[in-house]
């Protein structure tokens, strides 16, 4: 192990056996607070019923973020302070794209924030190019020294954004953390990890960036949010990033604990594509005698003459009855289904990328990160209750991506109208009510 | 099992537990004695992994590790496990003779644990070992 391993992390070690380095810098931290009925841990911040998690000998552990190694009064964290102990290179961004004016000038707002240390959110339309907004204020952090990170709940979320920050600031090496990966810990000024990763932090980063916050398993996880409040210094900067903010982070806008930017219109330029409810109801009985609603047979006819689409299904069960119902009607057509555990997963996206499929039939595992230009959007069921609010924004927003067509249609299939719905549409209009106001002047 | 004793989740003792109990009733014995961890094993996972099994039947805790082996058992590979001489000794060995002693183990690995413990019992003077192990 290298002391540079521990600067802004914490390492967990046995009380028992002698650390295997030393340096004045070196501190030695509890790694649970116990009271006289909880434990506390101080990873993750979960509160245990003492009784629950005792072991033999008054000793204690925390169940919850034990995938990590397990943190117990048998333990020490080992740690160094962030020394941000950098070399920067004399060329900081490497990008050499352009904004347009409106993603230019959100773009200054998040840089400055960031280099007040604010608590921000990027409150970004699908398809408005967040990514390319945050490079000047990441550009500015490194070149004052700091340390910055990019976190993202979602694993592919990661693997997408590496390569685009790798070229961004090709002069940095960059450290990918998550746990699908045994890739050896690197000490380094630019960090892209899942947001799990950040439980292994203590006052590292003095600007950290959330990407995707209200997807799962963040949104309503209390340790992944503490570990947030963790890694940051403490006069260190927060910024999120979504399409989609949950009740929790309008709630902190409204108490003005949260600065917001928004970014109501896509990269270009155009408004989101509002979504179309169809009532269709029973339609699981109907599938099931290989029936689908006329109307989105009809919808799905016209659309294919001369573009391709998903379809959006809320369970893997409904996968195979849409197929074959959709078979009969369109013989000639080639289409096919996925969902998250098809080994072919990957395949058959890439496949619909290249034009080989005109559509596909979907569980919500498409809702987000992949992107197909030019499609409509239809959603069979879309008030089940798999998919969330945020979710439904997020699959609408799948339609207009590209600047050949950037309106598309966005229709849904419902049994009742439920609040969830009406909530997607909510978003919808909110942002598009922004947008039109900056469009006319 | 991973979970329970490497990763040390000593709450998951609970799913184990009514198998153990089960077996354990089907057979006859004097005394119920679970194989011991080390003293640093029981400073770093905290716990001994069979008798957080063995919690609330009746047991005694007759063997002791002789030395403080720096490395556990677990992470020696085949070879040197089956190379090692007696690792444990008695506690107290007063009223083992003629005894019935039912040996436990959480994992049944070369067998050389318990041939180890068994041979000692009979040292002292038990007249019959019989041995369990939860999982092989
Ligand atoms: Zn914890």
């Amino acid at each position: 192990m290298k002391l540079d391993e521990l600067y802004g992390r914490r390492v967990l070690f046995p009380q028992v056996d002698s650390f295997p380095l030393n340096d004045s810098r070196l501190q030695a931290l509890p790694t649970l607070r116990v009271t006289s009925k909880n434990i506390i841990c101080l990873r993750c911040g979960t509160v245990s019923n003492k009784s629950v998690v005792a072991m033999p000998r008054d000793q204690y552990y925390c169940p919850e973020c034990i995938t990590l190694g397990r943190v117990s009064t048998l333990d020490k964290f080992y740690h160094v302070q962030e020394p941000n102990q950098f070399v920067i290179p004399e060329q900081i961004l490497t990008w050499t794209g352009q904004l347009s004016s409106l993603q230019a000038t959100t773009s200054e707002i998040i840089r400055d924030r960031m280099e007040r240390h604010c608590r921000q959110l990027l409150w970004a339309v699908t398809g408005a190019g967040k990514t390319e907004m945050i490079f000047a204020g990441i550009a500015a952090a490194l070149s004052r020294g700091e340390r910055v990170a990019i976190a993202s709940p979602r694993v592919d979320v990661c693997l997408e954004l590496y390569p685009r920050l790798q070229a961004a600031f090709a002069n940095f090496p960059i450290a990918l953390l998550h746990g699908r990966e045994k890739q050896k810990y690197q000490y380094a000024q630019l960090t892209i990890c899942t947001t799990h990763q950040l439980l292994r932090f203590y006052h590292a980063f003095d600007n950290l960036i959330v990407d995707e916050v209200d997807s799962f398993p963040y949104a309503a996880n209390r340790a992944l949010l503490y570990a947030t409040e963790n890694a940051i210094k403490p006069d260190g900067g927060l910024l999120f990033m979504t399409a989609t903010p949950g009740k929790e982070l309008i709630h902190q806008i409204q108490q003005k604990k949260l600065l917001v930017s928004y970014l109501p219109l896509r990269y270009h330029g155009h408004l989101l594509p509002q979504i179309k409810i169809h009532l269709a109801f029973n339609w699981r009985k109907h599938l099931l005698q290989r029936r689908l609603p006329a109307r989105l047979i009809k919808e799905l006819r016209l659309t294919l003459a001369h573009h391709h689409c998903l379809l959006f299904v809320p369970h893997v069960a409904d996968l195979q009855p849409t197929f074959l119902a959709l078979q009969r009607v369109f013989p000639k057509i080639k289409f096919t289904t996925v969902h998250a555990a098809d080994p072919k997963r990957l395949e058959k996206v890439q496949s619909m990328r290249a034009g080989k499929y005109q559509f596909l039939i979907t569980t919500s595992i498409l809702e987000r990160g992949v992107t197909f230009p030019e499609i409509d959007v239809f959603v069979l069921g879309a008030d089940d209750q798999v998919f969330s609010s945020s979710a439904l924004v997020q699959i609408a927003g799948r339609a207009g991506r590209s600047l050949k067509r950037p309106t598309g249609k966005v229709n849904f299939w419902v049994n009742s109208y439920n609040r969830r719905v009406r909530e997607a549409q909510r978003q919808i209009a909110y942002m598009n009510t922004k947008g039109r106001r900056l469009t006319n002047g | 099992m991973q979970e329970y004793k490497f990763q040390g989740q000593y709450h998951l003792r609970k799913v184990f537990q009514e198998d153990l109990r089960r077996a354990v009733s089907n057979l006859e014995y004097d005394l119920l004695v679970p194989i011991p961890v080390t003293d640093h094993t029981m400073k770093t996972r905290g716990f001994n992994q069979v008798t957080g099994l063995l919690e609330g039947l009746h047991y005694t805790e007759l063997l002791v590790h002789k030395n403080k082996q720096k490395e556990a058992q677990s992470k020696k590979d085949r070879h040197s496990r089956l190379q090692t001489k007696q690792p444990f000794t008695i506690k107290q060995s007063s009223d083992l003779y003629g005894k019935t002693v039912l040996l436990v183990d959480d994992i049944y690995t070369t067998g050389r644990t318990l041939y180890h413990a068994a041979a000692l019992l009979h040292e002292v003077g038990c007249n019959r070992v019989q041995s369990l192990s939860l999982a092989r």
